[in-house]
């Protein structure tokens, strides 16, 4: 029986596989690694190394297959980000909700990169990370100090979420996958 | 654009059209490279396109940097792939474009994962790509892993490391030498490669330290090296050692010569070959150590493989150049070989025999020669043609045979070294062979009336110019050079207008003639042809009588500039016109201390027409009147000798040193030819403070000290010291380079006002008993001996106690008198038990002395002397004994 099951689940696979590429940006020290082993395989790790450049990741959930490019968020490779958000189905921005001085390089770093014209209509996710923390700010605060009203060209979510407590992951993959399907 | 390059393509061979690679074009090619961000991923295609992009890269095809950093970009997308081949042309691909690309530091964190990676593959050339891409800063973070991927237990990654390593120590040797433990691990390593590898990075890391290289030398040599191609580098390691500790072992057997030996029976051709090698190269080799290494490449020379063939001959025609006797045994060998297919075998064999040929054999070799020598390349044709040079020097009477072979072989096609080569050997053998002297002119004269490099024109006119007016008939040659007036270009017709006036400083009965030649030449359409040609008219009188020339003229004319040419080059430079005309004794006299690489390589090359004829009485002729010209030091009388220049600084420092010691009867003066090599830096106020404690009949009379010494180009600081007169004193003085120290601005060459006094410690210098003998040889060693008279001989006996061979010993004796030997003397014989060595010389105060050397040596090479010494004074006979008793 369980045969059958994953010979149908193959096939079907098949027939209804999805595939999507998305780019996480954000500054450095926003949880962007951390955020993609945690939709990876759930798990945290203290001690992070700065990312230098990128980290490729692959990750199926259902049967959708993700391919996520990480991106180094120093100073930089900033203006390398444009070239890896081309064409992708969403880009996602990772921000230190916990960081409040770093919220404004955040905010202008976010909306140099939107206006760059090859990017232009594709989905941002906003996450504001970190919110495990007491000093964290709230959802509405993130979304004014970041000026996300202003965006009007695409479709713009935020949500805030804890990768060391893996809050709110879920609805993170739920929107990812969600966006899989209106990608083609 | 793609149609230029397809039809270059069409124009080749047939062979062209079965390339994989046939018209292939950058910019479609670019445009393909689009495939690498499509989402779905086709990993072959992919591969193919990499694989179009590297044989663009590789046939020198040059992307800008826009192009370069797109493709890069776009090969970074293929990090998603999990293909390993597509993987591996990726790498290939990163290390290509990354000097070209901006930010290839992107992909660092995909190779530090690639670093750790399970897949072996991915490791070794992730470390391999990394290490290329890599900075200072982030080689701190890495080195960590790099470490331990040096001992890694694959070795594919283990030798990626160490190459990698080699790679980097040119950029960061500090972090690079903190592996040493890691690197030392992996010499013991299993693996053939990785033992390799690793003992050329620890040989690297250690290379400046002699001691720690003779070290790791005298560890490996004890065995436990496995690999052939580490065994290769250790026996050049070895050699190395050998040659730097072979001044300092003055007894006993060469050091690690066993080692050497032992490689000779190894299992690996390779190895026998490289320690056959390594043998025949030593400094001073002795045939009893050469037998061995002849006998093993006297049986490769009959292996069927031809590369075994090609080493073994070539390494034979080398020693033969120094030890013909040895090579005599392979003799039957290498004339088998002179009809190998393989071209450069039998070049090398037949120059090989050549050299150590006998009389008889010349003939039927230089048929042999002929035969062939249109098949050759134009390298091997010039190792023939220096090899007739030697064998005409050896044998003078074959010089007719000869002497035809190198006129014939000047006549047909060649490149300019060759040619060089053969005009090279030509003169040469005129200068050495009387006989052959006017045969020779006139090949050389028949070669400059078809010759295409202006170079060697200009040269064999000059040439011309000075053995022409010489001959029986000198008139004979004027036809050759004057049709150079009329045919060739603007720099050959300058030649020969001086070349003509030559003849007729030189040949009186030929001046009118020469004359109206010359006259013709002031028509020239070149403004240097016409010059020459007025200035040579004038001055030699040119008014149509037959006049002899006067001695004063011909100097001025055609007599030697006594400056470095370097120095009149740089002074012209730097003179500004103005109306103080240019003064040419202004120009520094002292020649730059002469770059490393020169010095490395001796002058053993008989040197043909490029030779400068800077023989010592010139030098010394400079030198007297540069220091007469200095108030200071004109009361001192004649001077003596001055020494050839001794360095006093290692080369490449900060400011180069060397002295030359002059000596006069009652004093010493110690010229400091100072070089500035720091374009920031101009020095003021050069000094030298010399400490003669250690030297205690000397004291220190006068100085001249430098006042400017700018970048770059030589200056002099004198020292002059009071001695007992006559008195042969010696002593050791300790030096330091005192000077106040200016910052230069390298943009506008202005000095600050402000200088800082500074001082550089320079190497000692000593004055030894042969500072006080001129070299000067006797013609006939019988004749003066026998004149001197025994009055005032001296004879006694030394033991010089044990030596390493009886040669060692008679050189050793040689340069502690600093004579000159006389009638070829100074080379022993190999395998001679004793010896006579005839010297002559004059001591100071300009006493004759001649020397008759017998040297014994006896089992355990222990060297026993007997010195006879005539002079036309008692005490300088007894000092000669002095000095050798002494030293």
């Amino acid at each position: 029986m369980g045969l059958w099951d994953s010979l149908l689940n193959w096939l079907r696979s098949l027939f209804f596989k999805q595939e999507m590429e998305l780019s996480l940006v954000g500054l450095q020290n926003a949880g962007k690694t951390s955020l993609v082993n945690s939709i990876a395989t759930g798990g945290y790790n203290e001690d992070m190394i700065p990312t230098v450049g990128f980290n490729m990741k692959k990750v199926t959930k259902g049967n959708v297959t993700i391919k996520l490019w990480d991106l180094g968020g120093q100073r930089r490779f900033r203006t390398m980000w444009e070239r890896y958000c081309r064409g992708v189905s969403a880009i996602v921005y990772v921000v230190d909700a916990a960081d409040r001085d770093s919220v404004p390089i955040s905010r202008s770093e976010l909306h140099d990169l939107l206006t760059k014209p090859s990017l232009s209509g594709i989905p941002l996710l906003v996450l504001g990370n970190k919110i495990d923390k007491s000093e964290a700010l709230s959802k509405q605060a993130l979304v004014d100090q970041l000026g996300l009203e202003s965006i009007t060209d695409r479709e713009v979510c935020c949500y805030m979420i804890s990768c060391k407590d893996s809050v709110n992951i879920d609805i993170v993959i739920d929107w990812l996958i969600k966006h899989s399907k209106t990608a083609k | 654009m793609a149609q230029p390059l397809v039809k270059k393509d069409d124009d080749r061979d047939d062979e062209a059209e079965y390339s994989p690679f046939l018209g292939i074009e950058k910019g479609a090619v670019l445009q393909e490279a689009r495939v690498f961000n499509d989402p779905q991923l086709d990993p072959r295609r992919c591969s193919q396109v990499i694989t179009k992009l590297l044989y663009l890269l590789n046939q020198g095809e040059s992307f800008t940097k826009i192009e370069a950093t797109e493709v890069f970009f776009a090969v970074t997308k293929l990090f998603q792939s999990r293909d390993i081949g597509l993987r591996r042309m990726v790498y290939l691909m990163i290390k290509e474009l990354s000097p070209s690309a901006d930010e290839v530091i992107i992909v660092t964190s995909s190779l530090m994962k690639d670093m750790n990676s399970k897949t072996d593959m991915y490791r070794a050339n992730a470390i391999r790509v990394l290490c290329r891409i890599t900075d200072g800063t982030l080689l701190t973070q890495i080195e960590r892993y790099l470490k331990q991927a040096i001992v890694d237990k694959n070795p594919v990654v283990a030798s990626a490391a160490l190459v990698s390593g080699i790679h980097l120590l040119q950029t960061n040797p500090e972090v690079v030498k903190r592996w040493s433990n890691e690197v030392q691990e992996a010499v013991q390593s299993r693996a053939a490669l990785v033992q390799f590898h690793a003992l050329a990075l620890l040989h690297q890391i250690r290379q400046n330290d002699r001691l720690a290289v003779s070290k790791l030398v005298t560890s490996l040599t004890r065995g436990n090296v496995r690999s052939p191609l580490a065994q290769c580098l250790l026996i050049r390691y070895t050699s190395q050692v050998i040659r730097e500790s072979a001044t300092s072992a003055q007894t006993g057997d060469r050091p690690f010569y066993d080692f050497l030996e032992g490689c000779l029976r190894h299992k690996a051709e390779m190895v026998i070959f490289e320690a056959a090698r390594a043998i025949t190269e030593l400094s001073g080799v002795t045939s009893r150590e050469l037998t061995p290494a002849i006998t093993v490449l006297q049986l490769f020379l009959s292996s069927s493989k031809p590369v075994l063939r090609f080493a073994a001959v070539r390494t034979l025609n080398k020693v033969a150049m120094t030890h013909p006797m040895a090579v005599t045994n392979c003799n039957i060998d290498m004339e088998s070989l002179i009809s190998d297919q393989n071209r450069s075998i039998a070049t090398l064999a037949i120059t090989t025999l050549l050299k150590t040929g006998n009389e008889s054999s010349v003939d039927r070799l230089m048929k042999q020669i002929t035969n062939f020598m249109s098949d050759i390349a134009d390298e091997f044709k010039i190792v023939v043609v220096e090899a007739i040079r030697s064998l005409c020097l050896k044998f003078p009477l074959k010089y007719r045979a000869l002497m035809n072979f190198l006129s014939n072989i000047l006549r047909e096609e060649g490149g300019f070294d060759y040619k060089k080569a053969i005009v090279d050997s030509i003169v040469i053998l005129i200068r050495d062979i009387p006989e052959a002297k006017e045969s020779g002119l006139l090949h050389l004269c028949e070669f400059i009336e078809d010759c295409e490099f202006t170079y060697l024109s200009t040269q064999i006119l000059h040439f011309l110019g000075d053995e022409g007016p010489k001959t029986s008939d000198p008139s004979k040659y004027i036809r050759y050079i004057y049709n150079r007036v009329h045919l060739e270009n603007a720099t050959v017709r300058a030649a020969a207008v001086s070349t003509l006036s030559k003849f007729g400083a030189m040949v009186d009965s030929l001046k009118p003639r020469i004359f109206v030649l010359l006259r013709r030449c002031l028509f020239d359409s070149d403004d240097e042809v016409r010059d020459r040609a007025t200035l040579y008219i004038n001055t030699l009188g040119g008014d149509g009588e037959v006049v002899e020339t006067d001695k004063d003229v011909k100097t001025f004319l055609f007599g030697s500039l006594d400056i470095p040419l370097a120095n009149l080059e740089t002074s012209l430079k730097n003179y500004d016109p103005s109306e103080e005309p240019f003064d040419i004794n202004s120009v520094p006299r002292e020649i730059k201390s002469q770059p490393l690489a020169e010095k490395k390589a001796p002058g053993k090359k008989p040197t043909g027409l490029g030779a400068a004829p800077t023989g010592p009485p010139s030098t010394v002729d400079a030198y007297e009147r540069l220091l007469s010209s200095i108030p200071e030091f004109s009361g001192f009388g004649k001077l003596f000798k001055s020494s050839a220049p001794v360095e006093l600084t290692e080369a490449e420092t900060e400011y180069a040193v060397n002295v030359v010691k002059h000596i006069f009867d009652g004093h010493v003066v110690f010229q400091y030819n100072c070089t500035n090599t720091i374009p920031e830096q101009l020095l003021e106020n050069v000094n030298v403070v010399v400490d003669a404690s250690e030297a205690e009949e000397f004291s220190e009379v006068a100085r001249k000290p430098l006042s400017s010494l700018p970048y770059d180009s030589p200056g002099q600081t004198f020292v002059a010291f009071e001695k007992p007169d006559g008195v042969p004193a010696i002593g050791k003085f300790s030096n330091v380079l005192r000077f106040t120290v200016k910052e230069v601005d390298p943009t506008t060459g202005e000095a600050e006002d402000d200088g800082v006094e500074d001082e550089y410690q320079l190497e000692d210098l000593e004055v030894v008993a042969a500072d006080y003998m001129m070299k000067v040889g006797v013609s006939n060693f019988r004749n003066a001996w026998e004149s001197m008279g025994p009055d005032f001989e001296r004879v006694d006996e030394y033991g010089l106690g044990p030596r390493d061979s009886l040669a060692e010993a008679v050189n050793a004796v040689i340069s502690l008198l600093g004579m000159q030997p006389c009638e070829g003397t100074e080379v022993v014989p190999n395998n001679s038990r004793s010896h006579t060595c005839l010297l002559s010389g004059v001591y100071i105060g300009n006493v004759r002395v001649l020397v008759r050397l017998q040297f014994g040596i006896d089992g355990p090479k222990d060297v026993a002397m007997k010195l006879a010494v005539r002079s036309e004074d008692e005490a300088v006979s007894d000092a000669i004994h002095e000095i050798v008793a002494s030293g």
